[in-house]
Formats: C-alpha cells, structure tokens, sequence
C-alpha cells in the first residue's frame, strides 16, 4: 500500500510518501501554472527522482489552494484538517499551530485528540504572509536568509504598520532614508514584528494554548520565529521541514482512508 | 415599463418563475408554491399600487407592518426589497453605485445605501410616505430621513425605547398612536380599528404557528429545508397577520408535521445540525442550497430570526399588542438591552434543536450585529459547539465570493465530522 499526500500551496508543491516503517519521504516542487505536473514533478522528488505511476496502487489524498485540480487524487480534504493531523503525528502535545504559508495565514486549535477543534484564517490581506516578506526582502535588497540572520542584531524594533503591505513597503523605505537612518537590523525586526502583530490577533481570536506549533514556509524562517517566541513570551515547536505538514496530514488520512477500504 | 417598475418587475417576474417551477415539479411543496404567490403578490400589489388608487408606505425593518395594513397603505420593506433584489435579480452593483455617487460610504449597510440609490436612481417607485423608526440601528434611524429627502415624500419615524417596562410600552404604542394620526392626515381616511384588532388576532395565531414550526423542526432528521428560515422571516416581515401569511404557515406545519411523523428529513441524509446566526449573502442562495444538500448540513434553529418567545396578542387592546408585539419579536433579544435573555436562548435552542455546529454570517455592514460574534461564539464554545464566522455581505457581491465561502463551509464540515 502507498499512501501519498499532496498540498498544492499559491507558491510551492509539497508530496509526501509514507512508508510502511512509519518513516516518510517528501518532495517540494514549485507550484507551476499546472497543478498535475507541480504535483508529479514533487511526488518525483519524492521518490529519489524515479517517475512514479500513480494510476496504480497508489492512495492519494490532495489539499491546498489547488488540491482540487489533480484529477488523480482519489479524496480532496480542507489544508486545516491536513495540519491538525499532520502536526498531531509529529508531536502530540501540540495545541496550538500557526500556519503562515505563502499568500494565506492561519491559527489552528487542536483538541487532546489532535483534531482541529477551531481556526482563524487570514486571506484578504498579504501582511502577515510569505509574499509581504519577499516583497520586504526586495526593498531591504537583501535575501530571505540575511534579513533573519540580522535580525538578530537588532538593538529595538522600527514601527512598521500591520494593516497593509503596501504602505508596510512606504514606512520601511521612509525609515531606511530618515536622518539619522534606522538601524537595518532594527527594520528587518520591525518588519517580523508586524507580521507576528498581525498573526497574534488571530491567534488570540481562537484562543493560544500551549504547546504551539508554527508550520508552513515562513516558519523555516529563524528571525521571524525569534520575535514570534519574544512577543509570544515562550518557545514554540517547529517542525524540521515545516512546509510539508499538510501533505504529512494528507498522507495520514490517506493511509487510514485506504485501510478503511474508503479510496480506491 | 416606465423606469421606476423595473426593478419590481424583475423581483416578479423571478417569483413567477419559481412558482412555475414549482408547480412543474411532482416533488414540490404547496407551502412553496403558497410562498411564492405570496411573495409575488406583494410586490405586484406594490407595482400596481398607484394605479389603484393606493399609496405606498415604504418602513424599515422590525417596523409595526400591522398598523401600514389597517390603515390600507401598500408597504414597502425597503431592507427586504433589497435582499430580493439581490436574490432575484442576483446584483445591485447599479443601486450601490446610485448610493455612492449620493455621498454613502462604503462601510454603511447595504441595504439601507442600496435602497438610497434605487430611490436616487428611480428604479423603484416613489413612496408616498416613509416610516421608519430607532430600531434596530442607528443607520435605520437615519435612513428614513435620507429617503424622505431624495423622494420627498412626507414621513413619520417612531422613537422606540430601548428597554421594555410598562412605562415603555406605554410610550410606544402613544408612538404608534401619533403614526395614525400621521397617516390619517395623509391619506384623509380613518383607520379601522376592528381591521386593527383582526390583524391582531391573525398575528397571534402566526406566533402560535411559528412556535408549531419551531418544535417540528426539533425533530431528528429535521424537516424543513436548510436554509427554510428565510422564508419564515420574510413571511414575518412583509405579512404581519394577513390571511396569506396564515394559509402560508398552516400548509408549512401540516407539510413538517407528515414528514416528521414518517421520519422524513429535509436533506438525504442528515449529517450537520445547524445554528445559523444573520443572513446569508443572498446572491449565493442557489449555491448554499447545493453545498448544504452535498453535505447533509441543515439550519436547523435561529435563535434572533425564528425562534419566538412567550407572550401573546391581546385583539381587545390592538395598538398596546402591536406595541408589545415589537419587544417580543427574537430580534429583539439580541438588538435590545443584550442580557441574559440572548445567551440563555443561545443554550436553550443549542440543546434543544441538538445542533452540532453554528455559522455566523457577519454582515460586514452590520456592526450591530457583528459585534455580538465574539459574545456569542464564547458561550456556544463552552458547551462544546463550534462556530463558524462568514465575512460577507447580505447583497454586495465584491465582498465575499463563492469560492471563498465554499472554502470555509468545506473545512467546516470537515471539522465537524472529524471530531
């Protein structure tokens, strides 16, 4: 039995293949103008790069902003329910994830069973998303990497707003040119700081319970977990590949799905 | 057609059609078709209006509709023309337009800047009076003074006190009282105070009848249809006891009442059981009916739209009954004084109607009721009910889509399901 899950998010493909050892394997690929060939080109990175049959033997569960268009997956399920079970296997004592992937956010609650008890979606807006950091990368005319790695030495915190990315950008270059000039470690933490303002109140609408979880692209992101754990006021659990979660998820109930004999 | 019939026209001419598919399907409702001859006779009533020599009086929501009726007044529900508008016609976009260019923001509520501009814009007819009173908003109570000024007809607002003493009571129905007078003096006629306490009457009956209707739909499978409360509220607010409304909701009740007594449920198979708070938006009627059936999930208790508490209508003492009529409606439990009575009744319909989950449609031009979300999302969480909260509004397209919604219904139900 192969149990496969697949999330195809706004920016990137992620695949998981279970294994019968209860070990997996995954893929990420980008997310292409067609979903199909994103997702196989992930479940072929999945597979130490060997292009994989999928028509046979293979139970498929799809999720994310385009889950619904591959037409090979035998059950579509909603990304929150993929996280909730796909975390919940990772470590059980999580309560609490955040979810911040690249062009939606999310606040997840999970009962003591694991399952989403309650969530918080964040899809109007870019601020609080992996897009307005990359947006904020452009103008810092550094990458990804160096923002998090001086945010470290950040001595305060530049005011930056939290209610538009777009005048987000204007705050940040008016305070790269104001005399004197704001330290750039103390903008690049006020740019974090303003996503993580931005993500507590949704937090806060379903409630923070400890453990807490932080999943999807932007978690691998240390200085933005490093002001998240500081406004927060404690640790929180980050997966080692915190972007495949939901394909872990989707994977799990694919595995179940199919010992229940409920896909193909 | 002149210009001013349009928009009616087109609210009639999709009631027309509902009732012909209706009445073309074996499998359909008498209550149905009952509903939408109802519906389209209100609105043909109101298009032919002054042709027949009547006038018009155009209110605002939770407006004493009894008192419009005896004095033989057409009225207009200018909140639910625009719902229907939005219904049938499926877009508004050129009412809202006609609101904005009149100065109207777009954070008012829809359909009070919707109705504005289909009153700018003449695509509705001119009222000969407009009533309106404080309740439920204070965008209600400005709106009558807006429409009187771009339709310059003459009006009368009501100033309804917010608690509901004896004193209070007293002073509403001397309101309603001056309101008679008011509309004695427009339309040189006396009203007829046995027509008054006739209406009276029938409208106690219609509570009794919504309470029937309310306990079978306790019944597991439910009965009525997932989104049928629609029709209970429209029913409430455009025929305040008048005979169609009677007929209406006794074929309703007869209908629930066979199919509980077979253990027939409104959906396939019953999977969710729904407290719905607000309204949906209304240009996704056709699409709800299809994802609720796809899911098995049913409205199965409104606790501020249908769910009527205890009191009855005195005929004997018709103004005084119209009067108290306005404190006991459900809305008022969650638009007046906010105290126990909202939350208790929250509880009482969560256990009773042994929902699963609650959906709160947040109107994004309603602050009023928005900002009861959080309130009433901590009670229902503490005996162990999820609530959902839609951003949307009741009539504006742009504001929520349908893939969104069926996003957050989807994981919704998931949710439930799994837990």
């Amino acid at each position: 039995m192969n149990a496969l899950g697949i999330d195809v998010g706004s920016l990137t493909t992620k695949a998981v293949v279970l294994k019968d050892d209860g070990g997996f394997a995954f893929g990420v690929a980008d997310s292409g103008d067609d979903a199909e060939q994103s997702a196989r080109e992930a479940v072929r990175l999945a597979s130490n790069g060997s292009v994989v049959d999928l028509a046979n033997g293979w139970h498929i569960v799809a999720t994310g902003a385009g889950g619904k268009a591959l037409a090979f997956s035998q059950q579509h399920k909603a990304i929150n329910t993929c996280i909730a079970r796909g975390i919940h296997h990772l470590n059980p004592s999580i309560r609490t994830v955040i979810d911040v992937g690249g062009e939606s956010s999310a606040a997840l609650k999970l009962n003591a069973k694991g399952r989403l008890s309650a969530w918080e979606n964040q899809d109007k807006c870019a601020s609080g998303t992996g897009i307005f950091l990359q947006q904020m990368s452009k103008i810092m005319k550094m990458s990804l990497a160096e923002m998090s790695q001086m945010s470290f030495q950040a001595k305060g915190r530049a005011d930056i707003s939290n209610t538009c990315a777009v005048f987000a950008e204007s705050e940040v270059i008016s305070n790269v040119h104001r005399m004197p000039p704001t330290p750039m470690p103390d903008i690049v933490a006020g740019i974090y700081a303003s996503m993580v303002s931005r993500i507590m109140a949704m937090c806060k609408r379903i409630g923070i319970e400890q453990g807490v979880a932080v999943v999807g692209g932007v978690a691998m992101n240390k200085g933005f977990i490093n002001i998240l754990e500081q406004d927060l006021g404690f640790k929180v659990f980050v997966p080692e590949q915190p972007q495949i979660v939901a394909a872990l998820g989707a994977a799990i109930i694919a595995k179940e799905s199919a010992e229940k004999g409920a896909v193909a | 057609m002149s210009n001013s019939s349009k928009k009616i026209d087109a609210i009639i001419r999709a009631c027309r059609l509902m009732l012909r598919m209706n009445q073309a399907s074996p499998n359909a409702r008498k209550s149905d078709i009952l509903y939408y001859k109802m519906l389209e006779n209100y609105y043909r009533r109101l298009l032919e209006a002054h042709d027949t020599g009547k006038l018009i009086a155009a209110h605002t929501v939770f407006f004493p509709t009894e008192l419009i009726y005896a004095m033989d007044f057409v009225p207009m529900h200018t909140e639910v023309t625009t719902w229907m508008m939005a219904l049938f016609t499926g877009e508004n976009a050129d009412i809202l337009s006609a609101g904005a260019e009149l100065g109207l923001a777009s954070e008012i509520c829809t359909p009070h800047r919707g109705l504005a501009g289909a009153f700018a814009n003449g695509s509705i007819p001119r009222p000969d009076v407009m009533l309106w009173s404080n309740l439920v908003c204070d965008n209600t109570a400005k709106a009558g003074e807006l429409i009187m000024k771009i339709t310059g007809a003459p009006g009368f607002f009501i100033d309804h006190p917010f608690k509901d003493s004896e004193e209070e009571l007293q002073y509403l129905a001397g309101e309603m009282g001056d309101m008679v007078v008011f509309l004695e003096k427009v339309s040189g006629r006396r009203i007829h105070w046995d027509r008054l306490a006739e209406i009276v009457a029938r409208m106690d009956h219609q509570i009794a009848l919504m309470r029937e209707i309310n306990e079978l739909r306790k019944a597991v499978p439910t009965p009525f249809s997932p989104l049928g409360f629609l029709q209970l509220l429209t029913t409430d607010y455009l025929f305040p006891g008048q005979p169609e409304a009677i007929e209406y909701l006794e074929t309703l009740r007869d209908e629930l009442a066979e199919m509980v007594k077979q253990g027939k449920g409104a959906v396939a198979k019953e999977r969710f059981r729904l407290m719905t708070f607000f309204l949906p938006p209304m240009y996704l009627m056709g699409f709800l009916d299809r994802i609720a059936a796809e899911h098995g999930a049913v409205s199965v208790t409104e606790p501020f739209f249908t769910f009527w508490g205890e009191g009855h209508l005195d005929p004997a003492k018709p103004l005084e009954s119209v009067a108290r009529k306005s404190y006991m409606i459900p809305e008022m439990r969650m638009y007046g004084p906010l105290d126990n009575r909202a939350i208790d009744s929250i509880k009482k319909c969560a256990k009773e109607y042994r929902v699963d989950g609650a959906i709160y449609y947040a109107d994004v031009g309603c602050r009023h009721s928005c900002a009861t979300i959080k309130l009433f999302k901590d009670v229902l969480e503490e005996i162990d009910i999820p609530v959902l909260t839609i951003d949307c509004d009741v009539v504006d397209p742009t504001i929520t889509s349908e893939d969104e919604v069926r996003g957050k219904l989807e994981q919704f139900f998931e949710m439930l399901e799994d837990r």
